[in-house]
C-alpha cells in the first residue's frame, strides 16, 4: 500500500518536472519576443515581462520535486561519506526529516499566502495585473509535493530502499 | 542575546545542519524559519509564503536558466570537440601545445557554458584521454583540465557573476567585463605552469606525428565562428546597456538551439528536449539556493545580525589589508565546502559593505571572490572538478587528480595577492569601457 503511495509521489514529481521544462522553454521564447517586440517593432511589452518571471519563479518551485527526485539538489556529503552503512541511514533520515519540516511549514505558509490573495482579489501592480493567486498556486503546490517527495524519502530510506549518501560525495551540477 | 550572539549562533547552527548531508537549499529554509519562529514567533510565519515568493520573482533572475540553457544547448553539440580539434590542428607544433590547446579550449568553452563542471567535462572527455595517449602525466592530464575547468565561473558570461550582481545590486553587465583580464591572465599563468612542468619532466618530444594542412587548419573554424561571435555579441549588447541581462541570455539560449540545430543537424525533439531537461534541473537547483539564500538573508537582518557584524567590524578598525587577507581566508574556507552560487548569496550581501567600506572596489572584489570559489572548485574536500575528472577518468588516482591541480591551486592565491597589489588590472577595462564608477 505504503509502496503504491510512494509510486504516485515520484509519478507526481515526474510530472512536475515535465511542466517545469515546459515553463522555462516557454519563458524562453517570450522573452526573445518581447525583445522583438521591443527592440525590432519599437512598442512597449504588456503581459510578457510578468509572464517570464513568473513562469521561471513557477518552474522552479515545480521542478524542486523532480529534482529532489533525481538527487540534483547539491548538499556537502562529507560526513557521511565516512560513515558506515547504519549510521549513514540515522543520519541520511534525520537530514531528511529537517528538510520535511522546512518544506512542510513553507507549504502551509504559501498556501495562506495563496488563500489570501485568491479571498482578498490580489492583483500585480501592473498594466496587466493578472491575479496573484495564480503565480502563488505553484509555490503553494511545490512546496507541498516536496514535502511529500521528502516523506517518500524517509520511507524509502527507513525500509533501505534508498541509500541517500551512496556513490560519488558530492552531486555533479554546480556552477 | 545580543545580535551578534545569535549570529554566531545562526552560522555554527547552519555549519551543522549542512554536515548532516541536507541539501544546502533546504537547510538554509530549515535554518532561517527555526531561527525566525524561535526569536520572533509564529506570527513570522504568516510572511514567510510572500517572502519566499519575492525572493524568486526577479526579472534579472531569468538570466540564470537561459545562460545554463545555451550552456547546455553547446555541451550536448559536438560543437566542444570541434573547437578542440580546432585549437589542436593551430597548436599542434608548439612544445605542450596539446596541454595549451586543453586550457585555451577551457577558457573558450567557459565562456560558452558560463558553468565550471560543465566546462570540464566537456574539454575532459577529449583532452584526458588524448593527452595520456601521447604520454602526457596522468597529474598534468587532469590537473590541468580540472583547473581550465574553474574559468568557467571567471570568463563571461558566468552565473556565478550573475548571481554575485543580484544579492549585491552591481552591473552585470559590468561584471563581466571585469572577468576578462583576470580569466586571461589565469588563462595564461596557467599555461606557463604546463609548459614549465613539461619541460623540467623532459617530456617535450610528445608534439603530435601528424601534420596539418592549412586547408585542414582552416576546417573547422566555420563551425566554430558562430559560436563564438555569439558570446561577444552577447557582450556587447550587455556592454553596449542596450538590452537588460535576461533578454541578453534569452535571445542567446535560442539562438545556441537555432546554432546547433542548422550546423550541427541537432533536430531531433526527444534530443532537444532531453537538453532543456537536463538544464531545467540544474537551473532549479541553483534557483532554489538563491531563494532559500534570501529567506536567509531576512532572517540575519531582521534578527539584526547584518548590521551588527558590519558595526562590529567598522569598531574594530581594522587595517583594510587586514580585513582583505581575513575575507580572503574565510571565503577560501567556505569554498572548501559548499558550492559558488551558495557562497555568495549567503555572504556578498554581508561582505560587500565592509570592503566598499575599506576603500576597495565592488566589482574588483567580485573578481577575488569568484577565483577563491574557483580554488574551492580543485580542492578537497568538496573539489566538485575533482570529482567530474574522477569520473571522467576513472582509472587516474584521485590523489594524482589531486596532485595535478594543487600547483593550479597555487598560482589562483597568487593571482589574487597579484590582483590585490594591483588592482587595476581588474578595473582598468570596465573603467576604460564603462567610464569610472
Amino acid at each position: 500500500m505504503i509502496d503504491k503511495v510512494v509510486s504516485v509521489i515520484h509519478f507526481l514529481s515526474r510530472l512536475c518536472g515535465v511542466i517545469a521544462a515546459f515553463l522555462l522553454a516557454s519563458a524562453c521564447v517570450v522573452v526573445c519576443y518581447m525583445v522583438i517586440i521591443r527592440y525590432l517593432l519599437g512598442q512597449s511589452t504588456i503581459w510578457q515581462y510578468e509572464f517570464v518571471i513568473f513562469a521561471v519563479v513557477s518552474a522552479t518551485l515545480i521542478g524542486s520535486p523532480y529534482v529532489l527526485l533525481t538527487r540534483g539538489h547539491v548538499n556537502v556529503n562529507l560526513v557521511p561519506h565516512f560513515l558506515n552503512f547504519r549510521a549513514r541511514k540515522y543520519l541520511a533520515l534525520f537530514s531528511s526529516f529537517l528538510a520535511f519540516l522546512g518544506c512542510a511549514v513553507l507549504a502551509w505558509a504559501s498556501w495562506l499566502y495563496f488563500y489570501e490573495a485568491w479571498v482578498n482579489d490580489w492583483r500585480t501592480p501592473s498594466i496587466w495585473a493578472p491575479p496573484l493567486w495564480i503565480p502563488t498556486l505553484p509555490l503553494a503546490i511545490g512546496f507541498s509535493l516536496l514535502s511529500l517527495q521528502f516523506l517518500a524519502d524517509i520511507y524509502s530510506i527507513f525500509t533501505n530502499k534508498l541509500d541517500l549518501f551512496k556513490g560519488s560525495p558530492i552531486k555533479d551540477g554546480i556552477s | 542575546m545580543s545580535p551578534l550572539e545569535i549570529g554566531s549562533l545562526i552560522a555554527l547552527s547552519t555549519i551543522a545542519i549542512l554536515a548532516t548531508g541536507i541539501p544546502v537549499a533546504f537547510g538554509l529554509i530549515f535554518v532561517a524559519i527555526s531561527f525566525l519562529i524561535f526569536f520572533e514567533g509564529l506570527y513570522s510565519l504568516n510572511f514567510l509564503g510572500e517572502l519566499f515568493f519575492s525572493g524568486l520573482s526577479d526579472f534579472t533572475l531569468i538570466s540564470i536558466p537561459m545562460f545554463i540553457a545555451m550552456g547546455g544547448a553547446i555541451a550536448s553539440s559536438p560543437a566542444s570537440s570541434d573547437l578542440y580539434g580546432a585549437l589542436e590542428r593551430w597548436l599542434y607544433r608548439v612544445p605542450s601545445g596539446l596541454a595549451i590547446s586543453n586550457i585555451f579550449a577551457c577558457s573558450i568553452f567557459a565562456a560558452l557554458s558560463g558553468s565550471s563542471p560543465a566546462t570540464c567535462a566537456a574539454i575532459g572527455k577529449m583532452g584526458i584521454p588524448e593527452m595520456r595517449k601521447r604520454g602526457y602525466s596522468d597529474e598534468l592530464a587532469t590537473g590541468s583540465i580540472a583547473a581550465g575547468g574553474t574559468l568557467g565561473i571567471l570568463i563571461p558570461p558566468s552565473v556565478t557573476m550573475i548571481v554575485y550582481g543580484i544579492s549585491t545590486g552591481t552591473s552585470i553587465g559590468r561584471l563581466f567585463i571585469s572577468g576578462i583580464i583576470p580569466g586571461l591572465l589565469l588563462t595564461l599563468f596557467f599555461i606557463f605552469w604546463a609548459i614549465f612542468y613539461e619541460s623540467k619532466n623532459n617530456n617535450l618530444a610528445t608534439s603530435n606525428k601528424k601534420i596539418f594542412s592549412f586547408k585542414e587548419k582552416l576546417e573547422l573554424l566555420p563551425k566554430v565562428a558562430p559560436f563564438l561571435l555569439l558570446i561577444l555579441a552577447i557582450l556587447f549588447v550587455l556592454y553596449g546597456g542596450v538590452a537588460t541581462p535576461s533578454e541578453a541570455a534569452g535571445v542567446g539560449a535560442m539562438m545556441c538551439f537555432i546554432l546547433i540545430a542548422v550546423i550541427y543537424k541537432v533536430r531531433n525533439p526527444l534530443k532537444i528536449w532531453h537538453i532543456l531537461k537536463e538544464s531545467s534541473g540544474e537551473s532549479i537547483m541553483i534557483m532554489m539556493i538563491i531563494a532559500a539564500a534570501s529567506l536567509f538573508s531576512y532572517t540575519l537582518s531582521s534578527l539584526f545580525v547584518t548590521q551588527s557584524i558590519a558595526e562590529w567590524i567598522a569598531l574594530l578598525e581594522l587595517n583594510r589589508w587586514f580585513l582583505l587577507a581575513a575575507v580572503n581566508i574565510f571565503l577560501l574556507l567556505a569554498g572548501f565546502f559548499l558550492p559558488p552560487v551558495a557562497v555568495i548569496v549567503m555572504t556578498a550581501p554581508i561582505l560587500l559593505p565592509l570592503i566598499t567600506q575599506a576603500g576597495f572596489d565592488p566589482y574588483w572584489f567580485a573578481v577575488i571572490l569568484t577565483i577563491n570559489m574557483e580554488i574551492g572548485l580543485i580542492t578537497p574536500p568538496v573539489g566538485l572538478n575533482l570529482y567530474v575528472i574522477n569520473g571522467i577518468a576513472p582509472d587516474v588516482d584521485l590523489t594524482k587528480v589531486l596532485l595535478g591541480a594543487i600547483p593550479y591551486a597555487v598560482i589562483m592565491v597568487f593571482t589574487i595577492i597579484l590582483l590585490s597589489i594591483f588592482p587595476e588590472i581588474v578595473t582598468f577595462l570596465p573603467n576604460y569601457l564603462m567610464g569610472e564608477i
